[in-house]
């Protein structure tokens, strides 16, 4: 039952994402932008602009353009079917070797914030609903004013003036690790498990040292939502019939509150695989300050050139994972609450 | 078996003294209790009666010393076990709840934590006052589960609370509030929203389950048949505080206070003089095996609503639809006005054959046939003022001035003894039992010849209820329209129609007159339905002796109906002739109808 829901999630997603690639294909050359003379520059003869455009398909017919991309047609290039999001105009590497490069940046950046955020703010959420008013309560206030109302890199700026230039706590924000150093040899592209991989621990502790400041950054902007989601399910919860009934019985505070907890932690799921599917792109301004190169610096590379394989590539990947994230919140969400039918 | 009515004379349960319960909200204090005091004796039922609002609920919850929020509990003192529960620390006062005083609340399904197998959770109300393994609770649960009468309650105890029914959920909380023998059993509605047959077999349980237990009731009602039946005194409460304490036979035979007067004005005019009046010979509206199936999605099989309804109403006669929720009455109702197309058979009204009447000549006839429905607040639109919504006939069938529609919607809010200073109010505000009658001012404004009355008083509350039924008694005496009156409160039916038709699974399985059904039901149905049915009646109580013509088991399924009888399965009296054949509605030799072979025959 669970892996025929399982399965058949799937099977919808691919036909979603089928669906957007051939949407961002025709939106994409749309745009009233001409990627060729990008590429040649304005001055160059009428006769290196043919042949740039003949190199790039844009000789083609759209339709023909199409197949190609997705593979259809056998014998010329590998397309999307045989596993390859195309060659970059800009760099000429293919994409999909670009995208493994930069994407496990951003994701170890924001799975780490996440964990970090959710074991943080779920507690503290907790705490201010049971005592409103009390301690706990406050300080989310004063935290919410603050954190909410100033942007994430300003944040990372004062992060990084006060941990690194005044407390000299932190490494310097220049990438994963010290330029001094040489990266583990590449095999998963994380890097905290590459070097685990490689067996040299002193640069696990770097490449974590390194991550401490972003990951830190971001969980502290991602905090706030959370936070505020988990307090308002929570109240809510505890208001409810159930927890009313509870307390009739005289079951002990402890698991009045867990009953509440639960019953909060099924909305606030969702609010936070949205998130984690904005974050993706959305954490481009924390990686710029800190100077890793992840896949929201990529995607606006890519827009700002044209690179259309490469925005291609990105928009499907990006929802790819968006949609797999959305996939496992929705069973943990029906782990947590037994009236989601699959 | 009996059960002294008087109070026994031995120190107090819990006494309560001067409670207050006060919500505030944004500077504006409300009290819904406000200076409640009463107490309970051991091995007490007390019913505590009052209208909607009148901080019943309220007063219940803080016994145990909760209130909802922003609800708190602002004065008082509820002295029980020799300790005042208001001063006691926190976990003190959980010992208590749960392990000395238990609670049933209303809508029992919101009640339950959504997200735990019941069996788990009346494991841990268990776990929180007895010392017991993971496994010994799980047990306990089942063996509570099983006395409060589920089937398997193995299997029960793994559902979650949206996979019971409402009844079925109930039990499961009577079994939490019970799991710990507690001394004190609070019972807020415990039976709102059960059919009666249901209803009976709970509060029969409940009864029976505290009395082996030896605890005290506290049973909260708005069924002046409940109190009369299970209680031995009676607390009236009104505006937030106790009007009236009195041993059940005083309170029923001479009410002290002007409310509970008014509550039980019906019943003693009921003794007094039923309207009976003979009913015409003129039909005015005929059924002839007025069949409804509405078809299952995606299946070919259908739900067998109305199965071969054949009824007639005359001129100026009152007949009463009854029998539990799912039986099709609502349905009847409606195909008959049209509303929902009948899937076969003949409806005639006055003489015509309606059923195939083009749009616009029925829109035309709709005039002469209303409909007042069960839900006062859903079936009034809430943007509009009661002037608009009560012209808004009149501009489709009876187009004049809007002066004129004006001066007509305020004779009718005077007709059902509505101010007409109301007509430029809008719903919202107005309550339950003034927007029932604006309902009903409605559907007479057009002058009809014919309403269907759809559980009209199902929502109000008791004295709302009885002036309701007073006012409907008049109206029909004064303007001779003939009722089709749906409802399963079989007093009022009693009170108010000549004659009754008893429905089963969609078919009738009993019909005559009012005299004749009530005092002397030949169906096993009807029996069944007849003696499960609590009248208010202190001096007959179902507790005082043995109930016969209980019905085993659960209603078939419309959609698989069974072949022979559909109540052969639950029938005391079920041959295997009655599995196998089909029972059909035969008339006997006083007047009446009857759906049962084996009596028609004389073998039961």
């Amino acid at each position: 039952m669970l892996l025929r829901s399982i399965s058949r999630r799937l099977l919808i997603g691919l036909i979603q994402l089928l669906g957007l690639t051939i949407a961002v294909f025709f939106l994409i050359r749309l745009l009233p932008a001409d990627p060729v003379s990008r590429l040649v520059g304005m001055n160059a003869s009428e006769q290196a602009y043919a042949q740039a455009q003949a190199q790039l398909g844009l000789d083609k017919p759209v339709l023909e353009q199409l197949a190609l991309y997705l593979g259809l047609m056998p014998g010329t290039q590998p397309g999307l079917l045989q596993g390859s999001l195309g060659i970059s105009w800009v760099t000429n590497s293919p994409v999909t070797s670009e995208i493994a490069a930069y994407l496990p940046v951003t994701l170890e950046l924001i799975t780490l914030a996440f964990l970090l955020a959710f074991v943080v703010a779920v507690p503290v959420g907790m705490l201010s609903a049971l005592n409103p008013g009390g301690r706990a309560d406050k300080g989310v206030f004063v935290y919410s004013l603050f954190a909410g109302s100033q942007p994430e890199f300003w944040w990372g700026l004062l992060f990084v003036y006060v941990f690194f230039f005044q407390l000299g706590v932190a490494p310097a924000p220049l990438g994963r690790l010290s330029p001094m150093t040489s990266p583990p040899e590449w095999v998963t592209g994380f890097i905290l498990i590459d070097t685990l991989i490689a067996g040299q621990p002193a640069k696990f502790v770097e490449a974590l040292h390194h991550l401490m400041m972003p990951v830190f950054t971001l969980g502290f902007v991602l905090s706030g939502p959370i936070i505020k989601m988990v307090r308002q399910n929570m109240v809510r919860a505890l208001q409810s019939d159930f927890v009313l009934y509870a307390n009739c019985v005289g079951l002990p505070r402890k698991r009045v509150a867990r009953y509440a907890l639960r019953a909060a932690m099924a909305p606030s799921m969702t609010l936070i695989g949205i998130l984690y599917g904005f974050m993706l792109s959305g954490a481009v301004l924390v990686e710029s300050v800190f100077s890793l190169g992840g896949i929201g610096q990529y995607a606006i590379r890519s827009v700002l050139a044209f690179d259309y394989p490469a925005i291609q590539g990105v928009v499907l990947v990006i929802t790819a994972i968006s949609l797999l994230v959305y996939l496992a919140l929705d069973l943990i969400h029906a782990a947590i609450d037994p009236r989601i039918a699959h | 078996m009996n059960t002294p009515v008087n109070t026994p004379l031995s120190a107090p349960l819990i006494e309560v003294r001067d409670l207050q319960v006060t919500y505030r909200t944004d500077k504006v204090a409300t009290r819904p209790v406000d200076g409640v005091s009463f107490a309970i004796n051991p091995r007490e039922v007390v019913g505590l009666i009052g209208d909607a609002g009148s901080g019943k609920s309220t007063t219940a919850l803080a016994l145990l010393g909760l209130a909802r929020p922003p609800g708190r509990i602002t004065g008082g003192q509820i002295r029980f076990d020799g300790r005042d529960l208001l001063t006691l620390p926190d976990t003190d006062l959980r010992d208590i709840r749960g392990r000395d005083i238990g609670i049933i609340v209303q809508n029992p399904r919101a009640s339950l934590n959504p997200m735990l197998r019941v069996g788990r959770q009346i494991g841990f109300a268990y776990q929180a006052h007895n010392p017991a393994t993971e496994a010994e609770a799980r047990k306990q649960a089942v063996e509570m589960l099983r006395m409060v009468g589920i089937n398997d309650p193995e299997r029960r105890a793994e559902a979650f609370a949206h996979e019971l029914s409402g009844g079925m959920a109930q039990r499961a909380l009577i079994a939490m509030a019970l799991s710990s023998r507690p001394k004190l059993l609070i019972a807020d509605e415990p039976t709102s929203g059960l059919d009666v047959t249901i209803q009976a077999q709970f509060l029969d349980q409940m009864w029976q389950t505290v009395q082996e237990t030896g605890s005290a009731i506290l049973l909260i009602t708005q069924e002046l048949g409940v109190i009369a039946n299970y209680c031995d005194r009676v607390l009236v409460l009104h505006d937030g505080r106790i009007v009236e304490d009195a041993p059940v036979r005083q309170f029923f035979d001479a009410p002290a206070h002007p409310y509970s007067q008014e509550v039980l004005g019906l019943r003693r005019s009921a003794d007094a003089a039923a309207p009976v009046r003979e009913g015409t010979a003129a039909p005015l509206v005929t059924l002839d095996a007025l069949t409804k199936h509405f078809p299952l999605r995606g299946s070919d099989k259908v739900v067998q609503a109305v199965d071969k309804v054949t009824l007639t109403i005359g001129k100026g006669e009152a007949v009463g639809l009854v029998g539990e929720s799912g039986s099709g009455k609502t349905t009847v109702g409606r195909c008959l006005l049209q509303l929902v197309p009948p899937t076969s058979g003949r409806i005639a009204f006055a003489g015509s054959d309606i059923t195939a009447l083009p749009p616009t000549e029925m829109r035309a006839l709709r005039e002469k046939m209303q409909i007042v429905f069960q839900d006062p607040f859903d079936s009034l639109n809430p943007r509009w003022t009661l002037a608009q919504i009560l012209a808004e006939p009149l501009k489709i069938h009876a187009p004049a001035s809007a002066a004129a529609h004006r001066t007509r919607a305020a004779e009718a809010l005077r007709l059902v003894d509505l101010d007409p200073a109301l007509l430029d109010r809008r719903p919202r505000g107005l309550g339950a039992s003034t927007l029932q009658r604006v309902n009903i001012a409605r559907a007479l404004i057009l002058n009809p010849e014919f309403v269907v009355l759809d559980e009209p008083t199902s929502v109000l509350a008791p004295r709302a209820r009885t002036s309701l039924i007073g006012l409907l008694a008049r109206l029909q005496a004064e303007l001779g329209i003939s009722f089709l009156f749906i409802s399963h409160d079989l007093t009022t039916v009693r009170y108010l129609c000549q004659r009754v038709a008893v429905m089963y699974l969609g078919q009738i399985v009993e019909q005559g007159t009012v005299e004749q059904v009530f005092n002397n039901p030949r169906h096993p149905y009807s029996q069944a339905l007849l003696s499960a049915h609590l009248f208010p009646d202190p001096t007959w109580r179902r507790v005082d002796h043995p109930v016969r013509e209980a019905l085993q088991g659960e209603i078939p399924s419309p959609i698989d109906v069974p072949k022979g009888c559909y109540l052969a399965s639950r029938c005391p009296h079920a041959v295997d002739a009655c599995r196998a054949v089909p029972q059909v509605l035969e008339p006997l030799a006083d007047g009446r109808n009857l759906r049962c072979a084996r009596v028609v025959k004389g073998e039961v």
